[in-house]
Parts: structure tokens; sequence; C-alpha cells
């Protein structure tokens, strides 16, 4: 699966992490405060120069941002049938220039970055008792190793349909789908476990 | 947490991350694709229950988060969050930890099969519809500003869709239960 990282090194991608996601919140509470629509503006206009410097060629970054762009600004368009043009303007500049910041720290922050982030931040959660921040990194890299086999998996049933001639549906479909993959489940967790992986548990 | 119950989870999630690779239907005037994901949702609640469940559908928030185009069309990163629908995302925690919690305590091994059919269909709707329109809606209508009549009307486009998704959420959960029960061991 590629990661939406991209390569560069532009000021964004040699900030700290850590401080990126500091910014994105900091910035994402003050733009829900401000409903000032030249301010918000001057938002949209910066963020959208950062997310420039990425170093995305430009019908590619817009590729990306198009779907989330496109649920904004129909929800923009159906606030602009009911409300005056200028309520329905602030929340489309707000969530434009969240958009646009937050695609620029996916965009420089690498796959690793964010694990060891979310992991410190999930470490003072250990003492809980709910989560042991390592899991997270062995949690997250167990679905992305078994996600090509679970569609392989699934292709290999509907195959099987179609040369007993059945019917594809979903329910006929889906339950092996599941049962064959959390079968696999005992397996994976005695091979976890046999190499001590999670030292924590005895 | 046991080994068993962290490699379940993630192995759900992987379920989940899966059905948004087929492809997404989208209702014609509103560009929110109706996927088989928020299909995942309902199934980690009944095939999971509540904890493990939840866990899940959170494990699939994170790679999100974290920059992985896991979600249906290949979106993913953190802009997602920026979506006035983000409430629907936040949502499908608590929708799988509801329908999983209702699915422990409504459903068990001494039912028919129309017993635990119907009640896995009703755990979906609760969780996956009541639940999931209550975090949507209310996001919706704060952070787009479209106040909460609109935003309840603008979301009742997508709730037969979910309705047969929790259909499917059911006999699914029931064919589970017969085949492989992972609810009665609940973490």
């Amino acid at each position: 699966m590629q990661s939406l990282y991209v390569e560069g090194n532009s000021v964004m991608h040699r900030l700290s992490p850590r401080l990126k996601l500091l910014s994105l919140t900091i910035f994402g509470v003050v733009l829900f405060i401000s409903g000032n629509l030249i301010l918000l503006s001057i938002a949209v206009l910066l963020t959208a120069v950062l997310y420039r410097m990425v170093g995305l060629p430009l019908a590619d970054g817009l590729r990306r941002l198009r779907p989330i762009f496109l649920t904004i600004a129909v929800v923009a368009l159906f606030n602009l049938i009911f409300n005056p043009w200028q309520e329905a303007l602030v929340p489309l500049l707000r969530l434009t220039a969240l958009m646009l910041l937050a695609a620029t720290v996916t965009a420089t922050t690498s796959i690793t970055e964010f694990i060891d982030e979310v992991t410190a931040l999930a470490r003072p959660l250990e003492r809980t008792g709910w989560v042991q921040a390592d899991d997270i990194g062995l949690a997250l890299g167990l679905v992305l190793r078994f996600v090509p086999e679970i569609v392989g998996r699934y292709q290999a049933i509907r195959e099987a349909h179609k040369a007993r001639g059945l019917k594809v549906r979903p329910t006929t479909l889906l339950a092996p789908l599941i049962i064959l993959t959390l079968k696999d489940a005992d397996n994976i967790a005695a091979a976890i476990d046999a190499r001590g992986i999670r030292r924590h548990v005895s | 947490m046991s080994t068993r119950d962290l490699v379940l989870t993630a192995l759900f999630a992987a379920i989940i991350v899966a059905l948004g690779l087929l492809p997404p239907i989208s209702l014609g005037f509103i560009p929110v694709p109706i996927t088989a994901q928020s299909l995942g949702v309902m199934m980690a609640g009944v095939v999971l229950g509540a904890r493990r469940g939840a866990i899940a559908v959170l494990i699939v928030l994170v790679l999100v988060a974290i920059g992985l185009p896991v979600l249906s069309g290949g979106r993913g990163g953190l802009a997602i969050f920026a979506s006035p629908t983000a409430g629907f995302l936040i949502g499908w925690i608590f929708a799988a930890f509801v329908t999983g919690y209702l699915s422990e305590r409504l459903v068990n091994h001494q039912q028919s099969g129309l017993v635990q059919t119907v009640s896995f269909f009703l755990t979906a709707m609760a969780g996956g519809i009541v639940v999931l329109y209550a975090f949507g809606i209310t996001y919706l209508a704060t952070v787009a500003g479209l106040g909460f009549t609109k935003a309840f009307v603008g979301s009742m486009a997508f709730i037969p869709g979910d309705v047969i998704k929790a259909f499917v959420a059911a006999l699914l959960g029931r064919a589970v239960m017969v085949g492989y029960p992972l609810l009665p061991s609940r973490a």
C-alpha cells in the first residue's frame, strides 16, 4: 500500500512531527474561533502556498484533495440554499484551510515518524492498563501485512463461486472470507508469542 | 489484551480496509460514497463484540490519520478529518462499540437462528445507524454551520442503504456465530 508521504526536503519535511501535529491542532482551534472572512481567506492562501511547497506536482496534489473538497463544497452549496452567502462561505474557507494544512502534514511526515508519535502519545496511557504502546506498531504492521492476503482470498472465493455457477452475494462471499481470515488468528498469535515479540505478556 | 485478541482486531481491521478496495457506489447527487466499509463497522460489532470491535475500527482510523489511503476510493491522510462528514468517521468507533455491546447481551447460542439474526439486525441498526448518525449529524450541524434540521434531512438519504447493510451484517453475524463463534469469548 502506497503511503501518502511525499519524499522531499521542504521546511515542512524538516519540522518535527510533534510540532506539526501540535500546530495543526492549534490552527484548527483558531480557525473555528474566527469567523472573519478576510482572515479565513488569508488562511486558505497561506495553507495553499504551504501545500504547494511540499513538492507534489499540481495535478497530483489536486487529485488527492478532490473527494474531500467536493464534500466541503457540496455542504457549502447546500448551506447557501438556506443561509446568506457569508454564512455559507465561512465553513467553506475554514474547512478548506484545515484540509490544506492537514494534507501538508500528511505529505511531509513519514509513516515511521507517525507511528513513533502515536506510540509516544499512548505511552502515558499504559499506566491505565488499557493499552501497551508497543502493541500499536505491531497491530498496524499486522493490518498492512494482511490486507493483500484478504483481497487475494476474496478473489479466490469469488472464482470458486463462478466455477460452481453460484450467484455472488455479499453473505455467501463475506461469511467464508471472515471465518477463514479470523481462523488464522490462533496461528498468528502463537507465532507472535513464540518469538517473544510482546515481552510485557508473560 | 491477549495476543489472540490483538491479532483478531488487527485481522478485522484488515478486512475493513479490504472492503474499501471494492468499488464504492455513489448516491448520485451527494458525493459521499456508499461503501462496504460501514458494513465492516457493523460486522466488527456483531462478530467481535464491543471492545475488540471498537479497537478494530480505531486501528483503521489510525491508519487513515498516519497517511495511508485505506478508506474507499483510496482516500486517507489527516485531511479526511477536515471534511464536514468526519463526524461519521469518528462515530464509527462508537457504532462498533454499541453494536458489539448489545450483541454480547442480546445474542446467545441457545436462541434459534431467526432470533439471533433479528437480534443482530436490531443491534446493527442501533449502533450502525442511531449512534453513528447521532455523531455524524451533530458534527455536520456544528462544523458546517448547517444546523440540526438541515443536517438531519441531508443525512436521511443514506439511511435506506444503511438499513440494507445492517441486514447483511445480521446475516453475516449469524453465519460467523455458527461457523466460528467469537462473541462469547469477549475481551
